[in-house]
């Protein structure tokens, strides 16, 4: 499938800051299923660029505007060839060994409901792995009622987990905080997701987990939609937590009054036939 | 475009590209093997340079020993070795003529001139002087060509499958160079920094006219593992492995545009690049280099199978 992609993070300012300076991880790398046909990151303000690859083997960028400016747009937009793999993602940069993937972070810690929740899903599953992983995913999904609402980006899984509600990134979460407590290496993936029902503009990202079983590799898990990762999914960015991978992490001297405004957009490119 | 167009058209720049490469090691080996016998050891030069070229047992069919005459007169002259420079260029010339019309007049005559004047040198050079100068004009009708093909064709699809040809080329090319030299590229190399091995990198990256390269993008002396380093990874590198691969992909991207389809050969072609790209030299050495090299040799010919099969038959 050939996927277009256009994000667009646009920051409005009432009183214009004086420099911001932002980490983006908005770039795609190419793995089996995967390949970037073109991709670029456009800023609404002339400053050095620098792109690099964190430790996570993601490609990222840097970047300090100088203000002031009352508005300040990261734009990215490409095209990406994707492939059906069963959610195997085979290829990709990998930097550590599964078993980094089993650390705990702030917003993945499991508490005794998560935990109680695991073991019962390991329970009805057996012990093979993948089966295990699928019961969870099934578990998540009814689980926690998708709800754009209660949660925020720093609502960690415990939270999201009492609550029963929360979005794609709350229900990684769950799943990511479930599955480690049992000890799976998971880890945490934000991207893009050509949504089948045909919507084009969406409010943010995608984000889903991954987890490795042994003699398989990694595998995309995506408890929003109780689905193994298809070709539809497009994979931009790792970690181990939604921090780890967030598309925009940054910070700003002086001003006030931000809002921010996120634009997403994924479409079907102009169709291809495989031969 | 008719399948057997672009068929010529492939194989027409591989030819080229090939004769290039043989008279690129020939010389690395001239020079390698005009060293006193204390700087270079007792190896022999000249069997590696058969082995380099891929056809080590027709060469032993025809003759005992490796030596300075014997491989240059099979690399360069011989009518027997189908892959000799000679062989080349006129099957380059054979192919060319089948496809006049889809070259423009400047690679016509560039690769027609080439083979009028291979002539001129008969059965071959019998002096040491004599064969310096053929391998250069080698690789100046090379030039000649590409520079033609680079400077005159449309930017159709005529023009990608003949670069298509170059670029896997190449790729073997380079990756038989790494193949044949990949154990004084290993880090663990007991005599790390000899003489020996300084002259045999320096000759790695000549055979590859990298040695001013190197030096741009390292800023060090010669170390083997950023020697590799530079032939496999560096996508700014134009003969490494990664270069060729970025424009593999490139070529095929615009036939699969062109075409409005795409299939085995782009696939294949973008999991090798994305191979090299996700790569670090580390790993490589990790999982052995000779593995990788040997690996990467049969993905590329297996890329060059499947744009046969997907555009060529």
């Amino acid at each position: 499938m050939r996927i277009r992609v256009s994000h667009t993070t646009t920051y409005h300012y009432d009183t214009p800051p004086k420099g911001v300076t932002q980490l983006l991880r908005l770039t795609p790398r190419n793995h089996e299923g995967q390949y970037v046909l073109n991709w670029r990151v456009d800023l609404s303000e002339d400053c050095l660029l620098h792109q690099y690859e964190d430790a996570f083997g993601n490609v990222a960028h840097t970047f300090t505007a100088d203000g002031p400016f009352d508005e300040l747009k990261v734009a990215v937009e490409g095209e990406v060839d994707t492939s059906d793999t069963n959610g195997l993602v085979a290829g990709a940069v990998e930097r550590f060994p599964p078993s980094m993937f089993l650390r705990d972070t702030d917003l993945t810690q499991a508490d005794s409901a998560i935990a109680e929740f695991a073991a019962a899903a390991r329970a009805s599953a057996g012990d093979d792995t993948l089966s295990v992983l699928h019961a969870l995913l099934t578990a998540v999904n009814e689980e926690i009622t998708y709800d754009t609402d209660p949660t925020q980006t720093v609502t960690t899984a415990a939270q999201a987990f009492a609550l029963k509600r929360g979005v794609c990134q709350d229900l990684a979460h769950i799943y990511i905080a479930a599955a480690r407590g049992l000890g799976i290496p998971v880890r945490y993936v934000g991207g893009h997701l050509y949504r089948a029902d045909g919507v084009i503009a969406q409010d943010a990202g995608h984000a889903w987990a991954e987890a490795y079983v042994e003699k398989l590799g990694w595998i995309g898990f995506d408890p929003a939609n109780k689905l193994c990762a298809t070709d539809a999914y497009v994979r931009v960015a790792i970690g181990l937590d939604y921090l780890g991978a967030a598309p925009v992490r940054g910070t700003r001297y002086g001003g006030s009054g931000e809002t921010l405004k996120v634009a997403v957009q994924v479409d079907q490119s102009q169709w291809q036939s495989q031969s | 475009m008719l399948s057997r167009t672009a068929d010529n058209l492939f194989w027409l720049s591989r030819y080229v590209e090939r004769a290039e490469y043989l008279a690129r090691i020939l010389d690395a080996t001239q020079r390698l093997s005009a060293l006193p016998l204390a700087y270079v050891g007792s190896s022999n030069e000249w069997e590696s340079a058969v082995l380099t070229a891929g056809c080590s047992n027709a060469f032993f069919k025809l003759y005992d020993e490796a030596n300075e005459e014997n491989v240059t007169d099979f690399l360069a002259f011989s009518t027997a070795n189908s892959s000799s420079i000679r062989s080349c260029f006129e099957m380059a010339r054979s192919n060319a003529r089948s496809v006049r019309t889809a070259l423009t007049m400047e690679m016509w005559d560039a690769i027609n001139g080439t083979w009028l004047e291979l002539k001129r040198f008969g059965n071959g050079p019998t002096t040491r002087e004599e064969t310096s100068r053929f391998l250069r004009w080698v690789q100046e009708s090379s030039l000649r060509y590409d520079g033609s093909a680079y400077r005159t064709m449309l930017r159709n699809d005529a023009y990608w499958f003949s670069r298509l040809g170059v670029y896997v080329e190449r790729a073997d090319n380079t990756a038989r160079i790494l193949d044949v030299k990949y154990h004084l590229l290993l880090p663990d190399n007991e005599r790390v920094g000899g003489p020996l091995d300084y002259f045999q990198w320096a000759a790695i990256l000549r055979s590859v006219s990298a040695l001013t390269a190197y030096h741009w993008v390292y800023r060090e002396s010669l170390k083997p593992w950023l020697v590799a380093d530079l032939l496999i990874l560096r996508e700014e590198m134009p003969r490494s492995l990664a270069s060729c691969y970025e424009a593999i992909v490139r070529n095929l991207d615009q036939l699969g545009g062109a075409y409005g389809r795409q299939g085995a050969a782009q696939r294949q072609a973008r999991g090798l690049r994305t191979r090299l790209q996700n790569s670090k030299m580390d790993g490589i050495f990790q999982r052995g280099l000779h593995e990788f090299i040997s690996e990467f040799i049969t993905e590329n010919n297996k890329l060059g199978a499947a744009v046969t099969e997907q555009f060529l038959i």
